[in-house]
């Protein structure tokens, strides 16, 4: 609670204009900001020693149908005390202007350009306003996220080509790579500029899988989306879920039972288990050691199997509501996943100290797409990735949520950035989840497994929750509509933060290594482009 | 090096071992069933991704590891359309890939088969209706075999892939 008093104490001294608000949710502080404050007053809480905040997420909201205005949010998160402090401005009338913050903050820049594609609102001085999501086909005015467009509207095409940034000079060329690539993998593309071997350039292309998953949550009823941000991005199925299901007890006030937030702790566990050894192997797999990959592919097929036996899914879908979990695990099955998960884990002991003595391995992974921390920290690069640039972030430990406030966990931590220091950190998590399920086999409570949700929130209403999925932190913004309805609801993988580092990761190694450094960071591309 | 054969002797063979899928819920068309009967034992596959969540890719993915090990069916994945007997298509279609969808199609050689894998590939599944899905693929290009599922187990997916090249993977 100091920490509270002690920076908003701190913003209100230094900026007397604005106005505190409550708190939207523990940890957390909310002031309303003038507008043209607003890139004083973040780059204060960004570069201030005692605050440095990193900007978690920048949303907007259209509140026209009630309020005559567009409503903005930015939301820091204070690097010592994991604090977040929300600063939101208003947008009145016909105002559709708002000054960019993206020259101090680099970490805005993919943000404000998402709010002028889906809102239509302009931010002013923002450096690079080309499209983002909008791919050139879309015809002019078309912002999906207004409320008077309709959320079925088909659109229509035009004509229109993408600028790509250009390099020039003798002897550079480009290379274009996408949106379908060779192996099985997602939608995206990736344009290159090379001279010789060297990358000295790469920009992303993304959002061709934009399926206007944000537009499709404002059709659902708080209760049913769950089903909807399972689907964001297929392989963090719990991850999503969770996220989703916390900011809606939290506007429901609902308390989830412990017994369901034990189980919940197990199922993400679970999740992260299966797509760490799936990211090993597939990271071995890309520098051509096939061995490796064919040991890592089983273990992972083991868990997804053990996922299948104990809740019918693979990937885990359906065991998460809004209340708690859908599906008990009695303590005779959780003794016997403890000790399946043993056998994995010495298992993968054996494959680990086969995949470290491989010197071939070891020199193509080392010094091999460094992501620096300071590149790291500008970015507000979060996650695996973060963790493997010396980002000490783990939201598990940072702001406990699920049962994980008594599940203390212990997080890695590398410095180098390279390709092997995010092997590592993927291969010290694998153990570590093994243990917090040990734990959560020790501690699980008995109780009931759900609560039913009694009343509705007042509409207007918002809430965040966050949760540290596999890949790092998802985070989900939640405002009540009418009858249960979803107002609006933001959501934010992981991926949309940490894809605009992998252009500074690429730079000066070579074109063959980019599949390795790629898989490295393994970003999803549906939950990107949403 | 020892470690390594040590490794290998104790883990024995793995493949095989996952529970059978039952029969496909949607039969394979004997039309698409003569067309396979082309392509001999074989199945050369491209995988198209045309706005999945991403689940469906990775049971794909699947069915290469040493459990299912699909190869050992004569199924293997092409890296470039034109080398390709079938193409896979997963996610319902989105405007931004609407283009992209219809030139692989092109770009396959003929004779060809279209494999909608998963819901959303058949129906749009909960993306249905929305402004940015113009799907589903059998609006813009012939579909020949379906797989349901969301996602479809990779069991299922292998199931479906025998039946059309007639023959029994389920052994
Ligand atoms: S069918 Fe299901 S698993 Fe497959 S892409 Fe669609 S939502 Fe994802």
């Amino acid at each position: 609670m100091s920490e509270a008093i002690f920076c908003d104490d701190l913003l209100t001294a230094a900026f007397p204009g604005i106005l505190k608000h409550d708190p939207i949710c523990a940890k957390s502080s909310h002031f309303t900001v003038p507008k043209d404050r607003l890139p004083a007053i973040s780059h204060y809480i960004h570069t201030q020693p005692s605050l440095r905040g990193r900007l978690t997420l920048l949303w907007a909201c259209d509140d026209r149908p009630v309020r005559d205005s567009y409503g903005l949010y930015y939301l820091f998160t204070l690097e010592a005390s994991h604090h977040w402090v929300v600063l939101s401005t208003e947008l009145a009338g016909h105002d559709r202007l708002f000054p960019s913050i993206t020259p101090h903050i680099h970490a805005a820049q993919w943000y404000e350009r998402e709010i002028r594609d889906m809102f239509g609102l302009i931010p002013q001085g923002h450096p690079d306003l080309r499209r983002l999501v909008r791919h050139e086909h879309w015809p002019k005015g078309t912002h999906p996220l207004q409320k008077d467009f309709s959320w079925n509207n088909v659109l229509e095409r035009q004509q229109g080509e993408y600028r790509f940034h250009h390099i020039e000079g003798e002897g550079v060329f480009e290379v274009p790579v996408g949106p379908i690539h060779a192996g099985i993998i997602e939608s995206g593309h990736f344009r290159f500029s090379v001279a010789g071997e060297p990358i000295m350039q790469l920009e992303l292309r993304h959002f061709w899988k934009h399926r206007g998953v944000e537009k499709l949550f404002e059709q659902l009823t708080l209760t049913d989306a769950v089903l909807l941000a399972e689907r964001v991005s297929g392989d963090t199925t719990v991850g999503h879920a969770l996220a989703y299901c916390q900011a809606v007890e939290a506007l429901l006030h609902l308390e989830v039972p412990r017994r369901a937030n034990y189980l919940r702790s197990l199922f993400l566990e679970l999740e992260r288990l299966y797509n760490h050894l799936g990211d090993i192997g597939a990271m071995c797999n890309d520098t051509a050691y096939a061995l490796a990959h064919a040991h890592c592919g089983r273990l992972k097929e083991r868990i997804m199997q053990l996922n299948d036996r104990l809740t019918g899914s693979r990937f885990l879908r359906g065991v998460i509501e809004v209340g708690g979990v859908t599906q008990d695990i009695e303590s005779r099955r959780l003794v016997e996943i403890v000790e399946e998960l043993s056998h994995i884990q010495s298992d993968f002991s054996e494959v680990g100290a086969i995949i470290f003595a491989n010197a071939s391995l070891t020199d193509r992974l080392e010094t091999t797409g460094v992501l620096n921390e300071r590149t790291a920290w500008d970015h507000a690069v979060i996650g695996i990735v973060g963790r493997a640039s010396g980002r000490d972030c783990d939201l598990r430990r940072d702001r406990p949520f699920a049962a994980y406030d008594e599940l203390p966990v212990n997080v890695a931590l590398y410095r180098y950035g390279d390709a092997r220091a995010r092997l590592r950190v993927r291969g010290d998590e694998i153990h570590e989840s093994i243990r917090l399920i040990r734990e959560v086999r020790d501690k699980i409570p008995n109780g009931p497994i759900a609560s039913q949700p009694r009343s509705l929130p007042k509409p207007g209403a918002w809430t965040l929750a966050a949760v540290e999925g596999w890949r790092g932190e998802i985070l989900y913004m939640v405002m009540a509509g009418e009858d249960g309805r979803i107002h609006r609801c933001k959501v934010r993988d992981p991926s949309f933060v940490n894809w605009p580092a992998i252009q500074w990761a690429v730079l000066g190694n070579i074109i063959p290594d980019f599949p390795l450094i790629n898989k490295s960071f393994n970003l999803s591309y549906a939950g990107n482009d949403l | 090096m020892f470690r390594i054969i040590k490794k290998s002797l104790r883990i024995g063979v793995v493949t095989g071992r996952y529970q059978k899928a039952n029969k496909p819920e949607l039969p394979v068309t004997p039309e698409a069933q003569d067309r396979a009967r082309l392509f001999k034992r074989s199945l050369a596959i491209r995988e198209v991704d045309t706005g999945s969540c991403n689940a469906c890719e990775m049971e794909m993915n699947a069915l290469l590891n040493p459990v299912y090990d699909a190869d050992r069916f004569g199924i293997h994945i092409a890296a470039s359309p034109r080398h390709a007997d079938a193409l896979v298509v997963t996610g319902p279609v989105t405007v931004n890939m609407e283009r992209a969808l219809k030139d692989v199609h092109k770009q396959t050689s003929d004779p060809k088969i279209v494999i909608a894998l998963g819901d959303c590939a058949i129906n749009c599944g909960m993306f249905k209706g929305s402004y940015a899905v113009t799907g589903p693929v059998e609006r813009h290009i012939p579909v020949d075999v379906r797989i349901p599922g969301c996602p479809p187990r990779p069991a299922e997916i292998l199931a479906v892939l025998s039946e059309l090249q007639g023959k029994d993977n389920t052994a």
